[in-house]
């Protein structure tokens, strides 16, 4: 396996995603090349980032309030096909 | 633990306890897929409302072939990116690429330091909030369903609406797209740490 087919297969790698043939391949050229490992380790460490970063949920004083509006216009929906 | 998923008999039925759990379980997956696209708290807000009041008007129209969870994120995914496309088009980042546009890595430098130690700054959270916000929506919607909610790959592409093979194609592409953008910061920020006396 060449840097190229090793960039090709960088998420399946990632995911575990390869056959045990290939898996194999990738490991014996990671092994020996340092930019591909380099290539490798910042990849993990970017999905790490965004993992931790970006798991804000609703903020907790809007919470209810959009759950009030939702059951709000919920109700309305109802009625208003109740009535017709 | 989580409470378990209501029934779609129990919803049908417009149960108000079984409708307090499917928001408890569902609206901070669905505000995150509709903030990580609009990068707005008040339009994913509003996506968010869109969503749950969409789905439980039309429960009929659920089959029940995907999980109500993908469900949810399908009408999201949808809502997001109507309106997305109702912006202006110089705040839109570009359309994906074209197959096998994938760039060669260009930045081959370690980080040399923890994610903690990279967050700890304004500076570099900026970066990474500029880094995902170029990345065009298609391969920002994929990578936020695999990577940060860690939707399996059938789950996302159920809710994105695409095949499987297109779900790697993308989340391939954003990952080594965030990465390059990250590592013009991040790999500068460790050269310069390392000159350091």
């Amino acid at each position: 396996m060449n840097c190229e087919d090793l960039l090709r297969y960088l998420s399946d790698y990632i995911d575990n995603g390869l056959s045990e043939k290939l898996r194999a391949d990738a490991e014996e050229h990671l092994a020996t090349c340092r930019n591909c490992q380099v290539v490798l380790d910042t990849t993990r460490q970017t999905i790490v980032l965004y993992r931790e970063t970006q798991r804000e949920g609703i903020p907790v004083d809007r919470r209810s309030a959009l759950f009030g509006q939702l059951e709000k216009a919920l109700a309305a929906r109802r009625s208003g096909r109740g009535l017709s | 633990m989580p409470p378990p998923t209501p029934s779609i008999e129990s919803l049908r039925a417009g149960d108000p306890q079984a409708l307090a759990a499917l928001f408890d379980i569902h609206a901070d997956r669905v505000y995150r897929l509709a903030f990580g696209l609009l990068r707005e708290r008040q339009a994913a807000e509003d996506v968010v409302q869109e969503t749950f009041l969409s789905a439980l008007t039309h429960l009929d129209q659920f089959q029940g072939r995907s999980s109500l969870g993908t469900w949810l994120y399908r009408v999201a995914y949808n809502a997001s990116l109507t309106r997305l496309r109702e912006r202006p088009s110089e705040l839109l980042p570009p359309d994906e690429p074209e197959a096998g546009e994938v760039a060669l890595p260009r930045s081959l430098v370690e980080w040399g330091e923890t994610p903690e130690e990279m967050l700890l700054d304004a500076e570099g959270r900026r970066h990474l909030e500029a880094a995902i916000s170029a990345l065009p929506e298609t391969l920002r919607a994929a990578f936020i369903l695999r990577d940060v909610e860690e939707l399996s790959t059938p789950e996302t592409a159920e809710s994105l609406g695409i095949s499987e093979g297109a779900v790697k194609v993308r989340l391939h592409r954003a990952r080594l797209m965030l990465r390059e953008h990250l590592a013009e910061y991040f790999g500068a920020r460790a050269a310069q740490k390392e000159g350091e006396p």
